[in-house]
């Protein structure tokens, strides 16, 4: 609970900010707001909570997701600083204040019992979203972009709306321990078709947020169109809300209907990962190859999930920690080298390593990572993933995943050609120090998690 | 007793400084820090012989971690000292530590001053951990290591070409062997279910004699003994392995690495005195290669040619030992070859140090007045290698021919015959060296110097051990009390209990003894006095190149051996890969760029479904929606 009002108290305090002179005040404001939030965090280490009336819950499982979230938000918005001097456009109080309150919705995402505050929290994470994907205001394509998310969110929200109700119909209940219980007492063929009406609906407006197939078509168009730091801000943070918000429902009330659910899921899995691996292939931008990118792994989580073993919930902590780590550094370099060229495309990287070597290192271990090669925490997250599927004996879905994997090698390694092997006229890149020190601390941590894994796991 | 792992620790941490800091560091220091590990580790390689024998000779078990744990298999990382390590720790130390010494003058000039240093620490270390280690597992870590190390320095100088080709047939060659070797801890492994010495010897104690495991354990052990040891049919890399530094050629291609197959079979001589049938297999190629090699060093004109055809034939003595259950005799040998081949090696680089890297023994002569101190000690330890008493080659290569005597005749025979050609192609090299007339180029004459004292104190402390050094284990019949060997004896206390028969020997009786010894010094005269006639009283000189005729033709292009296992192996290799290379380049070609060839068309139908429009977008949507409530709901 402490997080929650935290982050809203600091939101309005942030807004009030931006009234001062001195805008520079905001970034380490910010910084300073998000990293006591981290802190406050675990102030319920290793016990059981339940707020607001029962309709919040968490344990050290949810905690630890709740600060992978704060952690990435904190990487993003120290990364904001190459983004800052974009001019009049640019209004930080805002943007900081919305990116603190989505943070609230997040939360709520990562630790609901009730599914009033699961809907709650979706949409104030996505409103966020919306105003953030449009925030550079006179360029065309991020108002396209903000208007599409905002279409097709609306109709999913619509969507899962439409599911819990009729959950509620079936059940009596919004709270996910009562549902459990309600539906623990029959079997999984004797349930009402309404409930099951509603799982699916439910799960399909969870599913579009995480951007899995075929409710993905959104994404790769909001990714490139929205301003590059926050489409870093939303593969991160979304994708981790999101994954965390399935478990809970999947593992929390839905556990015992999984051979009634299975079928669909990992159907949803493989188109998933087939989708985004196999689209990310002809993309000439970076950043676009990134959104397909973020598809992909979001059918790689979709594995743990589907195969839901006692292991799954530390699989996708880890995996979506090591995504998020490899993201925020993917996105750092972009930043910088974006600006510099005008150009997200793949050749915008050539020759990057001759003058830059730092950056080129940066990217290599973020694409490494991603493409789950050994050493790196991408590789680790893979491997445990891997082994749930393998351990429900899902062995089909597995192959499918590591084909999917080799292909993504294909795509990864382009960008480090460009940057390693081929010719380019890249001029040395100025970092500001900070920017260093975060791109250096998430580089580190991506190899340190692939060497040391259980120094998150042991967290669970 | 943890300060025993300092000793391969302090030539690692040498490694590690001149290896980080060789572009940075002054040469001066380069030296000192690199000759500094080694001294102390022979230091302390004393100290730890010394407390040895205080604490009554039990061996010493070192666990420092578990390091392998699979299943039952539990291989930890630990060491193990008794006597057998213990000898083969001072040696190690202590000629390494001279050769340190000595490079340190050799190679002053070279560029590459620091490197070389790094990889002989490097060495050293892992040479220290094939000795220390307490199971086959670090026996190979450092068996590999060595070898390694032996390529790295073999094409030290490496922006020439041969000297790499060099390296690349070392290591090559090793690694054949190695593959036995290790085949053969898969077996140990798979027969004991554990790789500690001490468990796995106590457990084959109990077995029967001759028994098929015992014998392909052997076998495939003694493969790697014939790569490392350059053994029939896997020597031919030693001899141009002396493409390496001399330094190098001297510690590791005379007096250490290449002594690790005798090392390891005396360490698992359990296993081998169970198996006869090996045993007489070493022997035989034991005496093929003494034979071999000392046949062909008479005819070589390379100065270090006719040196490193020398350590195969000698190493050919070790295993000739080894074959007949002589282990004792044979590591004595190792010891007094380590002696006086090193001194030989570093004497030959004093030579070409003066020649200005001169190494054609027809451009020599006369050396003598030039080099006293190099002639001196080279003298020395030409006599020790001869097996003229009172010097250290005789005690211990008598000692092998005793027991090869009760043996076999006909292999004594052919063991004197072989030391005859010993004694006749070193005095041959002797003398062409340093007697006569000066044959080089004027130049050369003008730049002869003895070499500086880091390279003579070497010289002469190793000529005062070849000297003396036999006397650790003079035999009964020359009123001695064969100190090493008793030394030596609690490490076949098991192999002794196991197999009693093999171990029962009759000793020869005294008269016996002295008429052996009285034939093969005998000969060894003879034959010096022989290569006395014909190079210095009628001064002939070896045929130039292309010249020779007959038999000496086929004994100078080494029979050519080199030449058939081109034709054989190389060519039918190339050939073989050519043919794979080519296929695999089809297939693989097709399957990998047919595969992407069919990705890269999805992709491309795949993007055109990412249209733009919301609408289509909704509809997949909705599409998708409808697709899992039918499914879901009529379909399953």
């Amino acid at each position: 609970m402490l997080p929650i009002v935290l982050l809203s108290v600091f939101g309005i305090v942030v807004l009030f900010l931006g009234f001062s002179k001195s805008k520079n005040i905001l970034l380490p404001a910010t910084l300073l707001f998000l990293l006591v939030t981290l802190i406050a965090n675990f102030v319920d280490w290793n016990h059981q909570y339940l707020y607001f009336n029962d309709m919040l819950w968490g344990n050290n499982a949810s905690m630890v997701f709740s600060g992978i979230v704060l952690l990435s938000a904190f990487f993003v918005v120290a990364l904001t600083r190459g983004f800052e001097q974009e001019g009049e456009a640019a209004q930080p109080a805002e943007y900081y204040g919305i990116m603190l309150f989505s943070l609230v919705g997040a939360i709520m995402m990562i630790s609901y019992e009730n599914l009033i505050i699961l809907f709650v929290g979706v949409e104030i994470l996505s409103v966020s979203i919306y105003i953030l994907t449009g925030s550079d205001k006179r360029n065309l394509r991020s108002n396209e972009a903000a208007l599409k998310y905002f279409l097709m969110g609306a109709f999913a929200t619509g969507i899962m709306l439409f599911g819990m109700a009729l959950m509620y119909g079936a059940t009596g209940s919004f709270v996910i321990s009562d549902i459990s219980e309600i539906i623990g007492t029959r079997a999984w063929n004797e349930q009402s078709q309404l409930l099951y009406a509603g799982l699916l609906m439910l799960l399909v407006g969870l599913l579009f947020k995480v951007s899995a197939a075929p409710f993905h078509f959104w994404t790769p168009d909001v990714y490139d169109g929205a301003p590059t730091i926050f489409t870093a801000y939303m593969s991160t943070i979304v994708k981790t809300a999101g994954f965390a918000a399935l478990y809970r429902l999947l593992a929390g009330s839905l556990a015992s209907l999984q051979d009634y659910w299975f079928a669909t899921l990992a159907t949803i899995t493989v188109l998933t990962l087939l989708a985004g691996n196999v689209t990310a292939v002809y993309q000439t931008s970076f950043k676009r190859m990134l959104a397909y990118s973020s598809i992909s792994h979001a059918g790689y989580l979709l594995i743990a999930l589907t195969s839901l073993t006692a292991k799954s919930q530390s699989s996708i902590l880890f995996y979506s920690l090591a995504y998020s780590l490899s993201t925020v550094s993917a996105f750092g370099v972009l930043i910088l080298v974006s600006q510099q060229q005008a150009s997200n495309n793949y050749d915008a990287f050539n020759g990057l390593a001759k003058k830059n070597p730092f950056l080129a290192f940066v990217l290599a271990v973020s694409m490494l990572s991603l493409a789950g090669i050994p050493l790196t925490a991408g590789f680790m997250g893979k491997l445990f993933v891997f082994t749930d599927a393998a351990q429900k004996g899902t062995i089909w879905l597995l192959v499918v995943a590591i084909l999917a994997s080799a292909i993504g090698i294909y795509y990864y390694f382009r960008v480090l050609i460009a940057a390693y092997f081929k010719e380019g006229d890249l001029a040395t890149i100025r970092i500001a120090p900070f920017y260093k020190v975060v791109l250096i601390i998430v580089t580190t941590l991506t190899i340190v998690l692939g060497l040391f894994p259980d120094l998150v796991l042991q967290l669970v | 007793m943890s300060f025993l792992v300092l000793i391969p620790l302090l030539p690692l941490l040498g490694f590690l400084i001149n290896g980080i800091g060789f572009r940075r560091i002054p040469k001066n220091l380069v030296g000192i820090i690199g000759s500094a590990g080694p001294v102390a580790a022979f230091a302390l390689s004393v100290y730890a012989f010394i407390s040895f024998q205080a604490q009554g000779s039990a061996p010493i078990h070192v666990h420092l971690f578990d390091w392998i744990t699979v299943g039952t298999l539990n291989i930890p990382f630990a060491f193990q000292i008794d006597q057998l390590s213990l000898l083969m720790l001072l040696i190690i130390t202590g000629v390494g530590s001279l050769i340190h010494i000595y490079s340190v003058g050799y190679m002053h000039h070279d560029e590459g001053f620091g490197k070389f240093f790094a990889f002989l620490n490097l060495f050293l270390f892992f040479m220290l951990l094939l000795v220390m280690g307490s199971n086959f597992v670090i026996m190979f870590i450092g068996w590999e290591g060595v070898g390694l190390c032996s390529y790295l320095l073999i094409g030290f100088w490496n922006k020439n070409t041969n000297y790499n080709n060099a390296a690349r047939k070392a290591f090559i060659m090793n690694r054949i062997g190695d593959l036995g070797y290790l085949l053969g801890i898969f077996l140990i492994i798979q027969q004991f279910g554990a790789v500690e010495y001490a468990v796995v010897f106590e457990k084959a104690a109990t077995m029967a004699v001759d028994s098929p495991a015992i014998v392909a354990i052997t076998m495939l052990l003694f493969v790697g003994a014939m790569g490392k040891s350059a053994q029939i049919p896997l020597y031919t890399w030693l001899p141009d392995a002396m493409a390496g530094p001399t330094p190098v050629s001297a510690l590791i291609h005379a007096a250490t690495m290449v002594t690790a197959g005798i090392y390891m079979v005396i360490r698992s001589n359990v296993f081998y005195s169970l198996a006869p049938d090996t045993l007489d297999l070493i022997a035989i190629v034991g005496l093929a290669t003494a034979l071999l090699g000392a046949s062909i060093g008479l005819f070589q004109n390379d100065i270090k040619k006719v040196l490193a055809y020398s350590t195969v034939s000698q190493l050919g003595y070790m295993f000739l030992g080894l074959g007949v259950m002589a282990y004792s005799p044979s590591f004595f040998h190792v010891m007094t070859h380590a002696f006086f081949k090193a001194l030989l090696f570093l004497g030959a680089g004093s030579v070409i140090h003066a020649m200005s890297d001169e190494q054609d023994i027809r451009k020599m002569g006369g050396l003598r007045h030039k080099l006293p101190v190099t002639f001196a000690t080279f003298v020395v330890a030409t006599i020790a290698i001869s097996g003229i008493p009172p010097f250290s080659g005789f005690f211990s290569k008598d000692d092998i021919l005793a027991n090869v005597y009760q043996h076999s005749k006909i292999m004594w025979g052919l063991g004197v015959l072989g030391s005859v050609m010993t004694s006749f192609y070193m005095f041959r090299l002797l003398f062409l060296t340093f007697f006569g007339t000066f044959r080089g180029t004027k130049q050369q004459e003008h730049h002869l110097h003895e070499s500086p004292l880091s390279m003579t104190l070497p010289l002469v402390v190793l000529a005062v051990l070849s000297a003396v050094g036999g006397f650790l284990n003079v035999p009964e019949a020359l009123f001695g009390s064969m100190k090493l060997s008793g030394f030596m004896a609690p490490l076949y206390e098991l192999a002794a209990k196991a197999n009693p028969v093999a171990f029962a020997h009759q000793h020869l009786s005294h008269t016996q003894e002295y008429v052996l010894m009285g034939v093969s010094v005998g000969a060894a005269l003879l034959a010096a006095l022989g290569a006395y006639v014909v190079f210095v009283v009628k001064k002939s000189v070896p045929a130039a190149d292309g010249q020779e005729t007959g038999l000496q033709k086929l004994v100078y292009n080494k029979y050519y051996v080199d030449e058939a296992y081109d034709a054989i192996f190389v060519k039918s290799m190339r050939t073989a890969s050519d043919l794979a290379y080519s296929f695999g380049e089809f297939m693989i070609d097709l399957v990998v760029n047919g595969t992407g060839k069919v990705v890269k068309n999805a992709a491309a139908k795949l993007r055109l479904l990412q249209n733009g429009a919301t609408s289509f977008y909704v509809f997949m949507m909705v599409l998708g929606i409808t697709v899992i409530m039918l499914w879901n709901f009529w379909i399953k």
